[in-house]
């Protein structure tokens, strides 16, 4: 379960001119439920990584508040941690290690025994469909065998609320809907899902709940069918278009 | 979890060639092989030795049947010069000839100065070693003679000594021992940087580039902790590749004859074991340094700039050492690789250290590295690391 309260955040310096602000996240409000996929939707640029980041702890908002679980992000760190699995937009995963030991790393560092942690990960492997390349090392994998790892590392310590930071860019059809049927399993056992994307058709197919995102703040939120009765329209896109207040 | 960190990150670079590499090969043993081995090979060139018999070319050996006894029982023995003298000098067939001419013997009987001639081939190091080996004994020969003349005529010999100048050398070593013995020192101070470098790089900047630190960040561990298992692994490669610069200077230095090296100075087993002690604090030291530049930089290629500069650091006591001579005060003492420099060298060369040298030495490294750590913690804690 997430409550964002209020987020903002602004960094100071771009490349090239240190002292520019840039106002990454202006105002972010949004809740996501247990047993829900909640859809973070918005264009590039629109502060989306920055939300997710925040939630995972990884950098403080500088204004309004936030919890996972009811731990606050900002005073309750490691909780919030403990809670909470992130897979950023990159999959960020060791070249020289193999698939077996980039997840069994993760498990490690969660504080997990040297027992549960081969238990766990045998049965991520076998949820995922990795056993094929579960030894092998992952400098020269695919995109899609990447998320699949990068996703057991984020699974390894069964948190309850789960942050894909767009977790099918790069991915093929197969791999998206094998991707896809996955999210929805971890919904339907009971987990919290917050994804992020700028793909309509993505987060149509997927989403329980849709918040749009656009220049650092929600402009609407709902079901997508509370999403197109709302604006009067008849698809995601055109919703999404006079949800950010653009014409049609 | 710590020791999960350090597990992992040996196991990932052991199987990163160029780690492997510059770490556990380039620093500690191909580097004291290339320096130490050519200094041990100059310096066995340049020793004189009078222990070892050798062999003198002398053409007309039958017109100073004396002087050959002389020479043979000297150690040298005596063989026929080649047909062409100069020519084969130059060649290098033989290192140098000794002609004796035709009135050797008649001047040496009349009393008048009694010719010789020593063929050299002044550009060649052997054949210049070999001639000044050769003019030594020639000159005692002479003396031996003139001795006898004058003991003949009923003068003490000693007459004609008018001055009897001793060079006393306090110093215990010179300039031959002096650069020997910073040596050890330099190539166990490069050797550390290079262990940990790459290994630094790697689990700073490199992670960043893999974008592998985000994910890393958001588990359930402090930035302390984090911090300290990627130390404890830069400390590992840091740390081993000291002690195998160690045993490589040992084994190069076996080849070393004490002459050779200037007499006092030493690098035996408990010497090199001792001088290891003395700049084990360095590990710490370098390690944190190492993190520390990683830590701070953006990418992998800036991080191997700065660090490359840095390779700088370990120099710089040597070559300043080499020019200016700094007197070991307490403080200087405290400062990081200067005083160990200092230190070694003293080691090397048997001198007397003061405890409160090595206290002082170990102290200031000591706190300098834990101060370099924190400076690590505090960049990893910044939201730019990201």
């Amino acid at each position: 379960m997430i409550h964002a309260d209020h987020l903002s955040k602004t960094f100071v310096g771009v490349p090239g001119q240190p002292k520019r602000k840039v106002v990454a996240v202006e105002s972010v409000s949004f809740k996501a439920e247990d047993g829900r996929i909640t859809g973070l939707l918005g264009p590039n640029g629109a502060g989306k990584s920055t939300t997710l980041r925040m939630l995972a702890t990884l950098i403080r908002p500088d204004s309004g508040k936030a919890s996972i679980d009811g731990y606050s992000v900002t005073n309750d760190v490691l909780s919030v941690r403990q809670h909470l699995g992130f897979m950023p937009h990159n999959a960020g995963i060791y070249p020289r290690l193999t698939s077996r030991e980039n997840i069994e790393y993760y498990a490690r560092l969660c504080g997990m025994n040297k027992k549960t942690t081969k238990v766990r990960v045998d049965e991520l492997i076998d949820m995922l469909d990795m056993g094929k390349f579960a030894d092998r090392r992952s400098a020269g994998f695919s995109q899609g065998q990447k998320t699949k790892v990068a996703l057991a590392r984020a699974l390894v310590h069964r948190p309850q609320t789960i942050l894909l930071d767009e977790p099918t860019n790069g991915l093929d059809v197969m791999a998206t809907r094998s991707l896809r049927e996955i999210i929805r399993k971890l919904a339907s056992d009971g987990h919290c899902i917050v994804f992020s994307s700028h793909i309509m058709q993505e987060v149509a197919a997927l989403c329980d709940e849709i918040a749009i995102i656009s220049s650092g703040n929600i402009s609407m939120t709902g079901a997508l069918d509370t999403l197109l009765e709302n604006t009067g329209q008849q698809s995601l896109e055109d919703a999404f278009v006079v949800a950010i207040g653009g014409e049609l | 979890m710590v020791s999960v960190m350090l597990w992992k990150e040996i196991v990932d670079n052991l199987r990163d060639r160029q780690t492997v590499f510059y770490a556990l090969l380039f620093g500690p043993v191909l580097l004291p092989l290339l320096i130490g081995g050519a200094l041990v090979a100059s310096l066995k060139q340049a020793a004189v030795s009078f222990d070892e018999p050798s062999p003198i070319a002398v053409s007309y050996s039958e017109r100073a049947p004396n002087l050959m006894k002389f020479l043979h029982s000297n150690n040298m023995d005596v063989e026929p010069a080649p047909a062409e003298i100069e020519a084969s000098v130059r060649r290098g067939d033989v290192p140098v000839v000794l002609e004796i001419p035709q009135d050797f013997a008649t001047a040496l009987r009349s009393g008048t100065p009694a010719p010789l001639i020593i063929h050299v081939n002044d550009g060649d190091k052997h054949s210049a070693k070999e001639a000044r080996k050769l003019n030594t004994l020639l000159n005692a020969y002479a003396q031996t003679i003139n001795a006898l003349r004058m003991q003949h005529r009923g003068i003490d010999p000693s007459v004609f000594n008018s001055v009897n100048v001793t060079l006393q050398d306090v110093s215990s070593n010179g300039f031959r021992g002096q650069l020997l013995a910073s040596i050890l020192p330099f190539l166990l101070i490069v050797a550390m940087v290079m262990g940990g470098f790459y290994l630094a790089i790697d689990t700073t900047a490199g992670e960043r580039e893999r974008q592998s630190l985000e994910p890393l960040l958001s588990l359930p561990m402090s930035r302390y902790k984090l911090v300290l298992g990627k130390y404890l692994a830069v400390l590992t490669f840091v740390g081993l590749s000291s002690i195998l610069t160690a045993i490589s200077l040992f084994l190069v230095f076996r080849f070393l004859s004490p002459e050779a090296a200037g007499g006092v100075i030493s690098f035996d087993g408990p010497t090199i074991t001792r001088a290891w002690l003395l700049a084990s604090p360095l590990v710490f030291f370098i390690a944190a340094v190492l993190m520390t530049v990683a830590a701070s930089t953006q990418s992998t290629k800036e991080a191997q700039t700065y660090l490359g500069l840095l390779m700088v650091f370990p120099m710089a006591p040597f070559f300043i050492l080499q020019f200016v001579n700094i007197k070991s005060v307490n403080l200087t003492m405290a400062l990081p690789m200067l005083s160990q420099y200092q230190l070694l060298e003293r080691v090397v060369l048997q001198d007397d250290i003061s405890y409160i040298h090595i206290g002082l030495s170990i102290a200031g490294t000591l706190l300098s590295a834990v101060l370099l750590y924190l400076a690590a913690v505090k960049l990893y804690s910044r939201e730019k690391i990201l």
